[in-house]
């Protein structure tokens, strides 16, 4: 008899099994085509100047040229960081032609604000704190059938090591803790150095926070513009867009290294996923 | 139940079914390196084929890696899972055709234990033949084409969604995993197979059945009009074996159709067991 239920014991947790773990998307199969879901892109900008210069926010004079880079990529959804606050998200929503809409993050104690701007008019739009500061997401459909999308703008201190790590920490617990079955994308400036050589003194554990704040958020997130190159002056790649491992495929990933203006020091990152 | 094992290994190995199989995978082998000679010559002229593996654009995209993927995934699919079904449809059948099941069920051991160890002779000859498949593909490789990093791209193998690579020692981990989720894969049929050996009166039916389900399945998920029928079709589930190959595991996924096939392998061997139980063997 026991032969008997230890196969029904092996065949039921086995069922179990497959019910516990879900896939994301279905299987291809081999030399089969390959499916390609409706395409979303994402775009994320740091439109902030250099730290050195006097003001090293966004400058509403740049805004009409941030707008033409979105309308000529046509993103579906954008992060922006550093921008001054509701005047100029007003400027620049306007400059999109009211194609987007948008909200900015509380300010809280910072100077600057975080922005996102969504194409799809039933986006619902919250704002998140992780380590004193505030991050905004959107949330919509991006057609009938998608599932829900998620997407974050969030900017890490640019000094300090140790408070990106704890601000890394908090904002992949917070993009990891949304609803299941929604699509999560955390598109930013974190400022991470993971470069060892330019950080290769005792006096430092930079490398060492940066580091391990990046392996946290990809135990959980893929880095979707890995091989897309630097994303500011300097040679730096500190711009990132996070997005779900598996359910999603890469499509294109490129920094667009002509669309600063003004003192800027960062480039837009532009990422195409089929869904 | 040791020497229960012990037999049915023996009377394996003795069978002419063992050496047909390992022949022929040996000779599908000799087939795709003649294959992808050819080829190459055909591409880009006669004079290529002594440097083989500089015929492709990128220099350092074919090798012995590449050529033991490409043979290990076209085989997969039709080649071994007849050799699995011949052997899985002979172990009930191919007794009661021989007369002997009736012997054998009159010796002091219960009809679960001989049923149970011949299923897992069965196991153990899919995985040393997968191993073997893939050793002599990495062998073959290695001698004739080269060794490097294994290069992933979209394409025919429909196994990445974009570029990838994996590093050679990496890609030889890799293998070895495929050798034991392609078993796993390969169970699925083993199962049916012994549920139809125990079904049907002759090895041969019992394997032609389980051929003939696998591959109707098989057809009809690639074909455009069941789309929406795929999902429900255990040869679905059992292509997740391939995602070992992927640069990044994508472990949800891998887990999921893992379990599918471990729900079918111990579901259908389950019912195989309680018909066999129960079954009149008047042969």
């Amino acid at each position: 008899m026991w032969p008997k239920t230890l196969l029904t014991f092996l065949c039921l947790l086995m069922i179990a099994g497959a019910i516990h773990f879900d896939p994301s998307r279905a299987r291809s199969l081999l030399a089969s085509g390959a499916r390609d879901g409706p395409r979303l892109r994402l775009l994320t900008w740091n439109i902030g100047y250099a730290a050195f210069e006097a003001d090293s926010r966004a400058h509403t004079k740049d805004l009409k040229a941030v707008a033409e880079t979105i309308l000529n990529n046509d993103p579906d959804a954008v992060a922006l960081q550093e921008l001054t606050g509701p005047d100029q998200l007003k400027v620049l929503l306007t400059n999109l032609h009211d194609r987007y809409r948008g909200v900015i993050a509380p300010a809280g104690s910072s100077d600057r604000v975080e922005a996102v701007l969504v194409k799809v008019r039933d986006a619902r739009f919250e704002s998140f704190a992780a380590d004193g500061k505030y991050g905004v997401a959107a949330t919509f459909h991006f057609s009938d059938q998608s599932p829900e999308i998620v997407l974050a703008s969030a900017h890490a201190d640019a000094f300090k090591a140790a408070r990106r790590r704890v601000f890394t920490g908090e904002v992949v617990d917070w993009a990891r803790n949304r609803p299941r079955g929604s699509i999560v994308f955390v598109a930013g400036d974190f400022n991470f150095e993971l470069k060892a050589k330019d950080e290769s003194h005792l006096y430092t554990d930079n490398v060492k926070n940066d580091s391990e704040a990046y392996s946290y958020a990809l135990k959980y997130f893929r880095d979707l513009a890995r091989e897309a190159g630097d994303t500011a002056v300097d040679d730096r790649r500190i711009d990132y867009i996070f997005g779900p491992k598996e359910s999603v495929a890469l499509r294109r990933a490129e920094v667009l290294r002509n669309a600063g203006v003004g003192k800027m020091d960062h480039w837009p990152v532009l990422v195409e996923v089929g869904l | 139940m040791f020497t229960q094992l012990k037999l049915e290994s023996q009377k394996l190995i003795r069978s002419r079914s063992f050496l047909l199989s390992f022949c022929s995978l040996a000779i599908f082998v000799a087939l795709m390196l003649w294959g992808f000679y050819s080829y190459a010559e055909r591409k880009a002229g006669e004079q290529v084929t002594s440097q083989f593996k500089y015929t492709y654009e990128s220099k350092s995209y074919f090798n012995g890696l590449t050529f033991a993927l490409y043979s290990v995934m076209f085989s997969f699919s039709l080649l071994i899972p007849i050799f699995v079904a011949m052997v899985g449809g002979a172990q009930i059948a191919g007794e009661r055709q021989t007369g002997t099941l009736r012997m054998i069920c009159v010796r002091p051991i219960s009809r679960i234990s001989l049923i149970l160890s011949k299923f897992l002779v069965v196991a153990g000859y899919t995985y040393l033949l997968v191993a073997f498949f893939i050793g002599l593909n990495l062998l073959v490789g290695l001698c004739f084409v080269g060794w490097g990093d294994l290069q992933l791209y979209p394409g025919a193998l429909n196994l990445v969604d974009e570029p990838g690579k994996l590093l050679r020692d990496e890609a030889l981990q890799r293998f070895a995993y495929a050798s034991l989720t392609g078993t796993w894969a390969l169970l699925v049929i083993a199962a049916i197979a012994m549920l139809f050996s125990v079904l049907f009166e002759s090895a041969s039916t019992a394997t032609i059945a389980t051929l003939a389900l696998y591959l109707m399945f098989l057809i009809i998920g690639r074909v455009e009009f069941f789309e929406n029928l795929r999902p429900y079709f255990f040869t679905t589930d059992m292509d997740f074996w391939r995602d070992v190959f992927k640069p990044e595991v994508p472990w949800d996924s891998f887990r999921h159709y893992g379990s599918i096939c471990g729900a079918y392998i111990f579901g259908v061997l389950l019912l195989g067991v309680v018909i066999f139980d129960r079954k009149d063997i008047t042969s």
